[in-house]
């Protein structure tokens, strides 16, 4: 395990937070993010907070059997990450109760199939153990602030302002589009 | 268009380079028509508790061997697309529509299949559109192959993210107001020039 240094966690969480971010930068877990119009900003970080404990505990699981099981098997790599994730979104459904169950209950597929978790931990096998958990914690910070960000701006867009062919998806992708210029920015 | 919400990351990240959209497009419509032939033969077996899981694991499946075709023919391809035809085995297009084909068991098998063809042949064509206009006017090239006279006229921000973004959101206002227009023809229609 190297040596870190307080000074690289703070670039790693900034940058994971910031200039690493997947779903606007990486186009990881966007479609999870579009979907998030209708969530006020308790849900949508429950949501984020969700994705990052997946993320935390995935990365835990995979970089291991990546770097000791799947030595000889990299084209395995994609299915047993998957069945990670699925185990852990499955758990972390099971675990949480009463009304926060029931939100991760109707949201258990945002939080399962979902191209960051999935693309974070490919990436990560190329990091040191520490790294790939300290890089999924940001990212997961970073993928719930970017929820949180979007739903909020997107509920307060008046609906007859937009030209009619832009409403729905169009102006969507817009709101991201600024998002991510605001965040090239670092 | 709200199957291009869903696979909105992949589109962006795929448009940056024609080749790179025809090879996306490909893993796409492989995954969709392959999975949804497996999952319309076993979807009755499979329990309710259990479904997503199996779906997601067969998709996996396929698109493994998809990207293991894609490494022995098209190496080049699979190095511009990177982690994004790994992550096709989470996508939400694919998912989803392999519950809809598992939900709509009143639907034959083979009209389900087309349907999910149907729906590849679709990302195709957007993906498709959104790289050709991002490598024409971004890159001044088109399918690898340098266009001299566009080249002191390039835009280079149409490739990085903002790019993406900003195509694929005039692509999907024109597709939507395309479809809006079919919509109300079809209904002055139906209802005799009363809508």
């Amino acid at each position: 395990m190297t040596n870190i240094t307080l000074k690289a966690v703070w670039g790693i969480l900034l940058a994971g937070t910031l200039s690493n971010n997947y779903a606007l930068l990486h186009f990881l877990g966007t479609g999870a993010v579009l979907e998030n119009q209708d969530h006020n900003c308790k849900q949508s970080m429950l949501l984020g907070l969700g994705v990052t404990c997946v993320m935390v505990i995935a990365n835990l699981i995979t970089w291991p059997i990546d770097a000791y099981i799947l030595d000889n098997a990299a084209y395995l790599q994609p299915i047993v990450f998957v069945i990670v994730i699925l185990i852990i979104a499955e758990v972390l459904k099971s675990a949480v109760k009463g009304k926060a169950g029931d939100f991760c209950n109707t949201n258990f597929a945002k939080f399962a199939i979902n191209g960051a978790i999935l693309g974070l931990c490919i990436h990560n096998t190329a990091n040191d153990y520490l790294t790939a958990v300290i890089n999924s914690a940001a990212v997961g910070i970073g993928f719930a602030i970017t929820l949180t960000v979007f739903g909020e701006l997107r509920q307060r867009i008046d609906e007859d302002a937009v030209p009619r062919a832009f409403r729905g998806l169009p102006i969507n992708i817009l709101i991201a589009c600024f998002m991510a210029l605001a965040i090239l920015a670092f | 268009m709200l199957l291009i919400m869903l696979g909105a990351g992949f589109t962006m990240a795929s448009s940056e380079d024609v080749r790179a959209a025809l090879g996306m497009g490909a893993a796409v419509f492989l995954a969709l028509v392959l999975s949804s032939l497996v999952i319309s033969l076993i979807c009755e077996i499979i329990p309710d508790r259990i479904k997503l899981p199996a779906y997601v694991m067969i998709i996996a499946g396929f698109v493994t061997l998809i990207r293991m075709l894609m490494d022995a023919w098209f190496p080049d391809v699979l190095d511009m697309l990177g982690v994004h035809v790994a992550a096709l085995a989470v996508s939400a297009v694919i998912v989803r529509d392999a519950e809809e084909i598992a939900d709509n068991r009143n639907i034959g098998k083979l009209n389900r299949i087309m349907f999910a063809a149907l729906t590849g042949l679709l990302f195709t064509a957007v993906m498709f559109v959104c790289a050709a206009i991002r490598e024409v006017f971004g890159n001044a090239s088109f399918f690898g192959y340098k266009i001299d006279f566009l080249e002191p006229y390039k835009v280079s921000a149409l490739n990085g993210a903002f790019g993406g973004y900003i195509v694929l959101a005039i692509v999907s206002a024109i597709i939507a107001s395309v479809f809006n227009k079919r919509t109300k023809r079809r209904r002055a229609a139906n209802y005799g020039g009363r809508v």
